[in-house]
């Protein structure tokens, strides 16, 4: 492999990871952007996702390196595995969000923060009670199809995975930007008060937002699972660490800011790992991470964020 | 109502006991007759008494060792406590100083270090902390060991250091960034730690680490003398902790926890003590992590990852952040619950499954619970019980039916405060002189271009229609915001750009138009934080509390209650209550009071008056005035034309950032821009 060759390699293996970190991110950053929270929930409902994708995937039929399922049924299994897992992990965050986060609201501080360390604690703990320590491993429905691009690789999986993060983030960009609702969403972020006194109903946006982060987290949690060919308890504090960073890079609190941030994020893991060394990768990405809150809070890419006061 | 006892006299020495929580109340029921202090001090020694026998009791070596981690945990939780609940500075990579403490030591007194001997390590050799060692066949090498006693403050002081290189780039982020700043140096330490083997042996961790020796005894793997080692260290950390919450320290820190804005105007450099936290946490940190592994003998990296930090955060948590004996009861508990009470419940589980032979239940193990243990607590805490079980903020004894009967008194007027005095000022030098102030906030200007001079002894108004930029002018003139134009000179010296803090010990003092009091500190203590900039106790004074320091903090107690009388009763009695417990006029007052406390030339208000009903505001505006012929420069703003009117030698009027108009009060209303402002411009033609 020349050196082109493997730097585009590890181009399309960062553009695979960073499509997951975006996914991941953009709840990050819309739970920010609504109530100014860091919800470290949402890093082990990434988690809790990965193995509810993995218990439907295994319900429609789709088994360790069973490659029963072709063509159309195969697609209409994974939609419905998608489907299934972003319900789901949409409807484990409203809860997590109507029980624990909706009587912190209003509490000034860090309370509600330290709340959502223990949400994330308990349910990385029931996994790792009940499911244990190990790998598991995951279904690996799709053929083995790739193409070569000069020396470099690009699998199936790889397209399959781009084209989901894809459509989802298009799906949530018109939501966002076209529909009543999504109206709604934005006027919360900019003022909680003046949106109610509009007559939008602030407890639903916020729960709104919960259930669309954790959906798009839970949908992150299967493609992991598609892509590693395994998941384990510990995957949601890595990968939600990182996936956090990217959206501090692209600015908290801004949507588009998240997908970019997400890309970065990967590339720098993937390109870093090739050319520096793997174990260094995480405090290189921390150090982004540290680099940007305290020089430029507002994120590396320079795009405006909600105006907070 | 029938049940209405007769109320004591009111006694100023003795306060009326304070309103307990009920589980409290019936824990004390049986030696309610004891008088406070000697209940405090018989509590005290009988806890003394039990930790020292402790180990004669107990006698099982691994429930003493248990109990010695247990106080380890709790130096921890100490030190996370000052940084959590004293500054409130949220920070979820702890665990990354207690690794430093334990890496220092654990790299200086173990063979993991040997570079080849050289004579620099002569004097070393002196002092006994390195020796030199024959290897056949190779030049010789130098063992370190370092003393155990010389490594725990040792290690405290790096770990200190560490806590302000990380602190650093924190300072200005907003508490949850800092927390995740914080937490990505708590990944980078241990990763670090991992990753350079030649010093740390990587992930195998150190070995053969040296344990401390005292007078000839080698501690070794026994766990009594770690116990009471470690029971001497909590004991002298408490103390630090206790000493340290009651000073000038720590009242500085619960501002900066309170509000940081208003911390900064009472004249609080809160870079330094921000900084200091950081240290004073990451210093107690790096000397448990020292003791951690002089008793284990080895660390690794994975002893100090993230779930080390969120360990101790629920300790605090669970305890009371804040709260001294609340944080280390806190640690004790979860320690205690993780090492024996779970264990014990294991069995008991296992017995029961033997007995109605359910092969499930022999098979549970409960330790490996603790984790979801701690995110239960985390989460219930949060939800039901915000302030711990010990909380920090005392209840506060209610005022007595005499006192809330009595008859507010007018203190202040015509009484003179010690230590406000008349400034002689060069003849001509204006107390304020402002010149060509601006400010822009995107596409609008705040302040244009504006000019004021305020010379000393006089009360200035300054007023304007809404939004036309007072506030903002005040803020530029203290130091909250810093001016893209113009100069601001203080009895004749150029302050502009000063940091608010600097500009408070220069001498101007203010008040703020949406109240900014540290809502959970007494009224007294809010006031001692408007001293800041005056008092001069550092934290080492603070612990040791040298007879200079003991005199400034009576000094400055007495000048607080000085202060404080200026309201005559409205705030006296009630010194000891929370600020975020007095009524609205009483608030406006306090801020005053605490404005008054850091000795100022030149008193800003704004709104001094706002909320308040005819009479007080008359009362207040007559305070002012009398503030003023103390010696005292007054500028407020104000809405309220009467106060102005009334105590004003000069008016001032802004109006879209710009001044219309200066003069007397009669002259400024006749004035047509002025009416024009206020009124609209078709009224003022029509007029």
């Amino acid at each position: 492999m020349t050196l082109l060759d493997i730097v585009l390699q590890q181009v399309i293996n960062g553009l695979s990871l960073g499509a997951m970190y975006s996914l991941l991110a953009l709840g990050f950053t819309m739970v920010y952007g609504i109530i100014e929270l860091i919800n470290f929930a949402h890093f082990n409902i990434f988690m809790v996702g990965s193995f509810i994708a993995m218990f439907a995937l295994q319900f429609l039929g789709l088994h360790g390196q069973s490659r029963l399922l072709i063509g159309w049924p195969l697609v209409g299994a994974l939609s419905l595995g998608f489907a299934s897992t972003m319900l789901a992990t949409g409807c484990l965050g409203v809860v997590i969000e109507r029980v624990a986060l909706r009587p912190m609201r209003n509490v000034k501080g860090t309370a509600a923060m330290i709340t959502t360390i223990g949400v994330s604690y308990i349910l990385f703990n029931i996994v790792l009670l009940t499911a244990g320590a190990g790998a598991q491993n995951y279904p690996n429905p799709l053929p083995q199809i790739s193409w070569h691009i000069g020396g470099a690789v690009l699998r199936l999986r790889e397209v399959l995975l781009w084209s989901v993060s894809l459509v989802l983030m298009a799906v949530l960009h018109i939501f966002v930007q076209r529909t009543k609702m999504g109206k709604a969403m934005r006027a919360t972020a900019q003022d909680q008060e003046a949106a109610r006194m509009m007559g939008i109903e602030v407890d639903q946006i916020v729960m709104l937002t919960f259930f669309i982060g954790s959906a798009l987290a839970g949908a992150a949690g299967l493609i992991f699972g598609l892509y590693y060919n395994n998941t384990s308890f510990l995957i949601g504090y890595t990968a939600g660490l990182r996936a956090f960073t990217a959206a501090v890079l692209g600015g908290i609190g801004n949507i588009v800011g998240a997908m970019m941030g997400g890309l970065i994020i990967g590339l720098i893991e993937a390109l870093g790992g090739q050319f520096l060394q793997v174990r260094w990768t995480d405090v290189i990405i921390f150090s982004i991470l540290i680099a940007v809150l305290a020089l430029r809070p507002t994120g590396l890419l320079g795009l405006s964020t909600p105006k907070k006061s | 109502m029938a049940d209405v006892t007769p109320a004591p006299a009111p006694d100023l020495e003795a306060a009326p006991p304070a309103r307990r929580a009920p589980l409290t109340a019936a824990l004390l029921a049986p030696v309610r007759w004891m008088p406070e202090t000697a209940r405090k001090r018989v509590g005290l020694a009988l806890l003394i008494a039990g930790a020292v026998l402790f180990p004669f009791i107990v006698r099982n070596a691994g429930d003493i060792d248990a109990a010695a981690n247990a106080l380890a945990f709790a130096i921890l939780a100490l030190g996370l406590n000052i940084v959590v609940g004293f500054a409130g500075l949220l920070d979820l990579g702890y665990a990354a100083f207690f690794a430093i403490g334990a890496y220092i030591y654990g790299m200086v007194a173990s063979t993991q270090i040997t570079p080849n001997w050289a004579d620099v390590w002569q004097p070393l050799q002196w002092l006994g902390l390195v020796s030199r060692a024959h290897v056949e066949g190779a030049p010789d090498v130098v063992h370190l060991h370092f003393s155990f006693w010389l490594m725990l403050p040792g290690a405290a002081l790096v770990a200190a250091l560490f806590g302000i290189l990380f602190g650093a780039p924190t300072l200005r982020l907003r508490g949850d960034y800092l927390a995740i700043v914080t937490l990505g140096f708590g990944e980078i330490i241990p990763i670090v730690v991992r990753n350079t083997p030649d010093w740390t042996n990587g992930p195998m961790g150190l070995n053969g680490v040296i344990s401390p020796q005292l007078f000839g005894l080698r501690f070794g793997v026994t766990s009594t003398p770690y116990y009471y080692l470690a029971a001497l260290l909590v004991a002298l950390l408490m103390f630090v902790s206790y000493r340290l919450k009651e000073s000038r320290i720590g009242r500085a820190w619960m501002a900066i926890r309170e509000d940081e804005i208003a911390a900064g105007a009472m004249g609080i450099n809160r870079t330094r003590l921000k900084l200091m936290a950081f240290a004073t946490g990451a210093g107690f940190a790096g000397a448990t992590g020292t003791f951690y592994v002089a008793k284990l003998g080895t660390a690794t990296p994975d002893m100090f990852q993230f779930p080390v930090s969120v360990m101790v955060l629920v300790m605090i948590v669970l305890g009371g952040m804040g709260s001294v004996p609340g944080v280390v009861l806190g640690a004790l508990t979860l320690q205690l619950l993780q090492s024996w009470f779970l264990q014990d419940l294991t069995q008991w589980v296992h017995a029961l499954g033997r007995l109605v032979g359910s092969g499930a239940l022999q098979q549970v193990e409960l330790v490996q619970t603790i984790e979801l243990i701690f995110g239960i607590i985390l989460v219930l805490m949060m939800l039901y019980r915000r302030e711990g079980l010990i909380p920090a903020s005392r209840t506060t004894a209610s005022l007595t039916l005499t006192e809330q009967a009595a008859m507010p008194t007018r203190g202040g007027i015509g009484a003179s405060l010690s230590k406000i005095q008349d400034v002689q000022l060069p003849a001509g030098t204006p107390m304020l002189e402002v010149r060509g102030l601006t400010k822009r906030f995107g596409g609008i200007t705040a302040v244009k271009e504006l000019g004021l001079t305020i010379l000393p002894r006089t009360v200035v108004g300054l007023i304007g229609p809404n939004g036309s930029g007072k506030t903002t002018f005040f803020n530029l003139v203290t130091g909250l915001d810093s001016p893209d134009g113009g100069r601001v000179f203080l009895m004749g010296e150029d302050v502009t750009g000063l940091p608010s803090h600097a500009i408070v010990e220069r001498g101007i003092a203010r008040t703020f138009q949406t109240l900014r009091l540290f809502a959970n500190l007494t009224v007294l203590e809010n006031v001692l934080v408007g001293m800041h900039a005056r008092t001069r106790a550092t934290a080492v004074g603070a612990v040791l509390r040298p007879p200079s320091v003991r005199a400034e903090e009576t000094a400055s107690r007495e000048w607080a209650m000085e202060v404080l009388a200026i309201f005559g009763n409205r705030l006296l009695p009630r010194v000891n209550h929370l600020a975020s417990s007095l009524s609205y006029a009483n608030r406006r007052r306090l801020e005053i009071a605490r404005a008054v406390a850091s000795r100022p030339r030149l008193l800003l208000l704004d709104e001094p008056t706002a909320g308040m009903n005819p009479a007080e505001t008359m009362e207040l505006a007559e305070q002012i005035r009398s503030l003023n012929r103390m010696g005292l420069t007054v500028l407020l703003i104000e809405h309220k034309l009467n106060v102005v009117n009334t105590i004003s030698d000069k008016v001032a009027v802004l109006d879209y950032g710009e001044k219309i108009a200066e003069g007397t009060a009669e002259e400024v209303h006749r004035n047509e821009d002025v009416i024009r402002a206020y009124l609209g411009r078709t009224t003022a033609t029509r007029v």
